[in-house]
C-alpha cells in the first residue's frame, strides 16, 4: 500500500487512528503492530509471511544473546563472549541470507554463469519483498547493538516486531535503530499538537511526492522513451535534471510522510534528508542525502573496520567498502555498484585533493555539486549498461547515431515543463523547509497546506481513475 | 479522523499553557485544544465530507469496491462448479462467439447515451455488467475454451498468418480477422474481441516521401513520435499527449505541430484539403468509455472526415501494443484491450476509401507484446525505429487519383461524394465478409495473441 493512495489516505489510515487512538495506551504497541502487518500484507500477502518469520526469529535469536550460555564451566566471562559471538554470526548469516537469496541471488547467478561460460547456478527469479533492504537492515542494527551492549535491555516481542514492522518506516524508511525508538516504545503521549504538525509533515510529504515527484518524473520518462542514443546534450542534461528531481522529491516526500506519520503515531523517526542538493561537495551532500543510510554504513561497516584510523591505505579500503555495499544496497546490477564506485573515486578525491578548495569557494562547490549529481543519477537510473554509455554519451556532446531529439523538442519541453522546473529547483533549496518550520503554527500555512492535500489527492483521483494519465499517452 | 479531538486532555503541551489550564474548565481545554489544530480539523471535516459527497473515495465507493469483492468471489464460486464443462477444447464454436460479439458490438452503441463519465457511473457500470454478462453467456453457450487460459496460452504459440495469405484470389479492399479463442474478461472498459484485425487487402503502392505532402496525421503521443522522428516534415500533424477520439474534433482543439498551437480541427478540415488522413487513436480511451462507445464515436469521426474532406482517404492505424512488463490484465492497460479496440476500428474499414493498417507485426514479437529492446517505457518506440514505421506507411500508400484535388479526387473504384451511402453498405458489407473469410481460414489451433499473453 502506498502513502499516495486513496486505500491508504481514506480507508487504512482514518480507521487505524480511530482503533489506536481509543485503544489504551498499553496495547498501542500491539496495535500499532497488527496495523503494520495489514499494511505490509494488503501488498505483499505472501511476504508478510516471511517478515513475521524474519521477525520472530531475530527476536529470538536476540534474547538468546542475553541468556546465559547453554554450556557452563570455568572462565565463564570468555564463553559468554564466545557465545554472544555465535549469536550475533547466526542472526546475521540469517538476515543477509534471506536478503541475498531475494535480492543478490540472479546477479550472482548471472555473474558466476557468464564467468564460467555455463550455467553452474540456476536463476530463481525471485520477486523483491516490499521494503526488505530496510527491515533487514533495521534487524540486524539491533543485534549488533544488542551484541555491543549498547542496548542493554532486551525489548518485549511485540514492542521488537512493532519497531520493525513500524508502517510508517517499513518499506520506504528511514532506517530507524531501536535507541531512537525505544524510550517512545515503553510510554508515549500522543498530544493533538502531534497529530496536527505530523498530519502537517505527512501533508508537505504527500505535496512532494504527487505534485512534484511524479509530475517531473514524466520528463525522464519522455527523454528516455526517446531513447538514449539520439539525444541533443542539452536534452540530455535536461533528462538528468529531471531525474534528480524526481529521485529526490520522491524519496525526500515519503522520508517527509514516514516522519509525519511517525509523529502522529507519538514517534520521533529521525529527518532522513537536508537539503542534500545545496550541498557544496559531494562528501557533504552524502552527509545530508538518506541520512539513515550512511549512519547506518558509518555505524556498522564503516567503524568496525577501523574507520580512518588505521592508516590512509585502510582508509581508502575502507571507504571502497562502504561504496561498493551502498551501490549493491540500491539494486542488484552492475551499474549499481558502478554507481557507488564512482562516489568512492570522487570521494577519495575529494578528501585528498580538492575537497577542502572547493568547499571554501561557496558558488564554485554549488556549481560542481549540481553538475555531478545528475551524472551520478543517470549511472543509478539506467540499468543497461549499452543504453547507459550512450546516455552519458549524449550529455558529453557524443553521438552514435543522428541527434533525433534536439534544438525543437527541447523547447516544447521547457514549454511544457518549465514552470514546473523552476518550482523543483526552488525546491532543492533549504529555504521551503525554512519557511515551513518558521510558518507552521500560522493559519495561512494551515491553509495552504489544505490546499496541497486536496490538489494532491485530486492527481490521485486522477491517476487511479485513468491509470494511464499519469503517462498521458 | 474527528475522534481524535476528545483526546485534548491527554495533550502533551509544550508551551506552558498547561499552568494555565489547570484551573479552567474542562470545556475551556477543549476549546483551547481546538485551536490548536485548526489543520486537522480541516482536513477531517473536509474528509468526512469528501467521504459522504464523493462517488469515488466515499462510503460509496466503499460499498461498491464490497459489492465488487463479494460479485468476484460469488463468480469464482460458480466458476469452479461450472469448470468441468469448460475443459472440452473445441475450436469450431469460435465463430459463432466471434460472430455474436461482432452483433453485441453493434447493439451496444445504445448506451453510448450515457457516456457522461463522472456522472452515474455506478449506474452505467451495472448496465454494462449485465451487458458483458449476457455476451459471456453467448460466448459460454458457444465456445468452450474461453476462460481457460491455459488451454489458450498453447495455441499463441504460432501467429498463423500463413493460412490466411494463401488465399490470394479474394477481393481486394477486404480486412480480414484472425480469430483466437477470447478469454473471459470482466471489465467494464473492454472484453476479449477473440480476434485480430489484419491490415486491409489491397493492392498497396510504393510511394515516397512526397506522398504525405497533402496528408494529415490524427493522433496520441505515439503520432507525435511519428511527427517528431519520422521525418514527414511536409506533413501535417495533429495531435498531442493524451488526445482521444472522444476529443479530436473538439473546438478545445489539438495542437498543431508546425506551430505549436491549439487548432480547432472541424474549422481545419472543413477549409483546408488532404489526399490522406492517418488517424490514431485508442490508447487513452482504454480506461475511458467501453469499446463500443469507442467504435461509434470513432466512427462518427471517420464520417465526419469523410463530409469534410471527400476523395480523401482514411487510414486508421492499429494501436501498438504494449511490452510484457507494461501489460498489465489487473488494470485496463494491456494489449487485450487495445486489441479490442483495433479490431473494432477496424470495422470500419471498406477497402474502397477507409483502409485499416497494423504496423504491429513489425514490432512486436511472437507473443505479441511490444519488443522490449525497441522501448523503455514498454509503449513509446525508440526515436530511431520510427524509420520502420514510415517506411510501412509508405509501402502501404493508396494510390488517389489526384492527390490533392480539390474536388474531384476518387480512390480506385468507388463512386464520388453521392455515392457515400453505398460505399458505406460495401464497408458494412466488406466487413462481414471479410469476417466469413476469415473465419474460413481460421484452423484448429491457429490462433492470434490471446490471454496473458496479448
Amino acid at each position: 500500500m502506498l502513502f499516495s493512495s486513496i486505500g491508504f489516505l481514506f480507508r487504512f489510515l482514518p480507521v487505524f487512528m480511530l482503533i489506536y487512538l481509543i485503544a489504551p495506551a498499553r496495547f498501542r504497541n500491539l496495535v500499532l503492530l497488527v496495523g503494520s502487518l495489514i499494511f505490509y500484507g494488503a501488498g505483499e500477502p505472501y511476504f508478510v509471511l516471511l517478515l513475521v518469520f524474519s521477525v520472530t526469529a531475530n527476536y529470538g535469536l536476540s534474547r538468546c544473546m542475553f541468556r546465559k550460555p547453554p554450556f557452563s564451566g570455568k572462565a565463564r566471562g570468555r564463553k559468554k563472549a564466545v557465545w554472544r559471538r555465535s549469536v550475533l554470526i547466526a542472526a546475521l548469516i540469517l538476515d543477509f541470507g534471506i536478503l541475498f537469496v531475494f535480492k543478490y541471488w540472479d546477479f550472482t547467478a548471472d555473474t558466476v554463469n557468464t564467468l564460467a561460460g555455463r550455467g553452474i547456478l540456476p536463476f530463481l527469479r525471485l520477486t523483491l519483498p516490499l521494503g526488505i533492504s530496510f527491515y533487514t537492515f533495521q534487524m540486524v542494527s539491533y543485534q549488533i547493538d544488542c551484541y555491543h551492549g549498547t542496548i542493554t535491555e532486551p525489548a518485549g516481542f511485540v514492542p521488537f516486531a512493532a519497531y520493525v514492522s513500524m508502517f510508517p518506516q517499513l518499506v520506504a524508511g528511514p532506517i530507524v535503530r531501536y535507541q531512537d525508538v525505544e524510550s517512545r516504545m515503553r510510554s508515549r503521549r500522543i498530544g493533538v499538537r502531534n497529530l496536527e504538525n505530523g498530519l502537517k509533515l505527512f501533508t508537505a510529504g504527500l505535496g512532494l511526492k504527487v505534485l512534484l515527484a511524479n509530475q517531473i518524473g514524466t520528463l525522464w520518462n519522455v527523454i528516455m522513451s526517446a531513447g538514449a542514443g539520439s539525444l541533443h546534450a542539452a536534452v540530455a542534461w535536461l533528462g538528468a535534471a529531471a531525474y534528480s528531481f524526481q529521485i529526490y522529491f520522491d524519496f525526500w516526500g515519503y522520508s517527509l510522510m514516514a516522519a509525519g506519520l511517525g509523529k502522529m503515531l507519538g514517534f520521533k523517526i529521525p529527518e532522513n534528508f537536508n537539503a542534500p542538493y545545496a550541498s557544496h561537495s559531494v562528501s557533504e551532500f552524502w552527509r545530508r542525502w538518506h541520512i539513515t543510510l550512511g549512519r547506518w554504513f558509518r555505524d556498522y561497516v564503516y567503524f568496525p573496520m577501523g574507520g580512518s584510523r588505521r592508516g590512509r591505505l585502510r582508509t581508502v579500503f575502507n571507504l571502497f567498502v562502504v561504496w561498493a555495499c551502498t551501490g549493491l544496497w540500491h539494486g542488484a546490477d552492475w551499474n549499481f555498484l558502478l554507481w557507488g564506485m564512482l562516489f568512492f573515486v570522487i570521494l577519495i578525491l575529494e578528501k585528498n585533493i580538492y575537497g577542502e578548495r572547493i568547499e571554501k569557494t561557496k558558488v564554485l562547490g554549488h556549481l560542481y555539486t549540481l553538475a555531478l549529481i545528475p551524472v551520478t543519477w543517470v549511472v543509478f537510473a539506467v540499468t543497461d549498461m549499452k543504453q547507459l554509455t550512450a546516455y552519458l554519451g549524449n550529455m558529453f556532446g557524443i553521438h552514435g547515431t543522428k541527434i533525433l531529439v534536439g534544438i525543437p523538442q527541447l523547447i516544447r519541453y521547457l514549454q511544457e515543463y518549465g514552470i514546473l522546473l523552476l518550482v523543483c529547483f526552488l525546491f532543492i533549496t533549504p529555504f521551503p523547509s525554512r519557511i515551513y518550520r518558521r510558518f507552521r503554527d500560522r493559519w495561512y500555512m494551515a491553509a495552504a497546506l489544505l490546499v496541497v492535500f486536496w490538489f494532491s489527492v485530486y492527481e490521485i483521483m486522477q491517476g487511479s481513475n485513468n491509470p494511464f494519465l499519469y503517462f498521458r499517452f | 479522523m474527528k475522534k481524535k479531538d476528545p483526546k485534548a486532555d491527554a495533550k502533551g503541551d509544550r508551551k506552558g499553557r498547561s499552568i494555565k489550564d489547570k484551573g479552567q474548565k474542562k470545556s475551556g481545554r477543549l476549546a483551547e485544544t481546538l485551536y490548536n489544530c485548526p489543520y486537522l480539523i480541516a482536513v477531517s471535516v473536509t474528509a468526512i465530507l469528501v467521504m459522504i459527497r464523493s462517488d469515488q473515495i466515499g462510503v460509496k465507493a466503499i460499498a461498491r469496491e464490497f459489492q465488487g469483492a463479494a460479485e468476484r468471489i460469488e463468480s469464482c464460486v460458480s466458476a469452479e462448479t461450472g469448470g468441468p464443462n469448460m475443459e472440452n477444447p473445441d475450436p469450431v464454436p469460435d465463430r459463432e462467439a466471434a460472430a455474436a460479439e461482432t452483433d453485441s458490438m453493434e447493439i451496444d452503441p445504445e448506451n453510448t447515451d450515457s457516456i457522461n463519465q463522472n456522472e452515474g457511473t455506478c449506474k452505467d457500470e451495472k448496465d454494462e455488467t449485465t451487458n458483458d454478462k449476457e455476451l459471456n453467456n453467448d460466448n459460454a453457450d458457444g465456445e468452450d475454451t474461453a476462460g481457460d487460459p491455459e488451454n489458450s496460452t498453447e495455441n499463441t504459440g504460432n501467429i498463423g498468418k500463413s493460412e490466411i495469405d494463401s488465399e490470394k484470389d479474394t477481393p481486394k479492399g477486404v480486412t480480414r480477422f484472425e480469430l483466437y479463442a477470447p478469454q473471459e474478461i470482466d471489465s467494464y472498459y473492454y472484453s476479449d474481441a477473440g480476434k485480430v484485425a489484419l491490415t486491409t487487402e489491397y493492392p498497396y503502392a510504393k510511394e515516397n516521401i512526397s506522398y504525405f505532402n497533402d496528408a494529415a496525421f490524427l493522433g496520441d503521443s505515439r503520432t507525435l513520435g511519428i511527427s517528431d522522428y519520422a521525418g514527414l516534415d511536409e506533413a501535417d500533424f495533429y495531435c498531442e499527449n493524451g488526445m482521444t477520439i472522444y476529443k479530436i474534433l473538439e473546438p478545445e482543439g489539438v495542437t498543431y505541430q508546425k506551430t505549436g498551437d491549439k487548432v480547432d480541427l472541424s474549422q481545419v478540415l472543413k477549409q483546408k484539403r488532404y489526399g490522406k488522413i492517418y488517424i490514431m487513436l485508442g490508447m487513452n480511451e482504454l480506461g475511458y468509455g467501453n469499446t463500443a462507445m469507442y467504435l461509434e464515436q470513432y466512427r462518427a469521426v471517420v464520417e465526419q472526415i469523410k463530409e469534410w474532406q471527400p476523395g480523401a482517404v482514411i487510414y486508421i492505424m492499429a494501436n501498438l501494443h504494449v511490452s510484457r512488463e507494461m501489460n498489465n490484465l489487473q488494470t485496463e492497460f494491456n494489449n487485450i484491450n487495445i486489441n479490442d479496440k483495433n479490431a473494432a476500428a477496424a470495422l470500419l474499414a471498406n477497402g474502397t476509401d477507409v483502409f485499416y493498417l497494423d504496423a504491429n507485426p513489425l514490432f512486436t514479437d511472437a507473443e505479441g507484446f511490444l519488443d522490449s529492446e525497441l522501448t523503455f517505457d514498454g509503449v513509446h518506440l525508440y526515436a530511431k525505429h520510427y524509420d520502420v514505421w514510415r517506411d510501412f506507411l509508405m509501402e502501404h500508400a493508396v494510390q488517389t487519383g489526384d492527390a490533392a484535388g480539390e474536388d474531384a479526387a476518387q480512390p480506385e473504384g468507388a463512386g464520388g461524394e453521392d455515392a457515400a451511402p453505398t460505399r458505406d453498405a460495401a464497408g458494412e458489407d466488406t466487413v462481414q465478409t471479410g469476417g466469413a473469410a476469415g473465419e474460413d481460414t481460421v484452423q484448429p489451433g491457429a490462433a492470434g495473441p490471446t490471454g496473458e499473453n496479448l
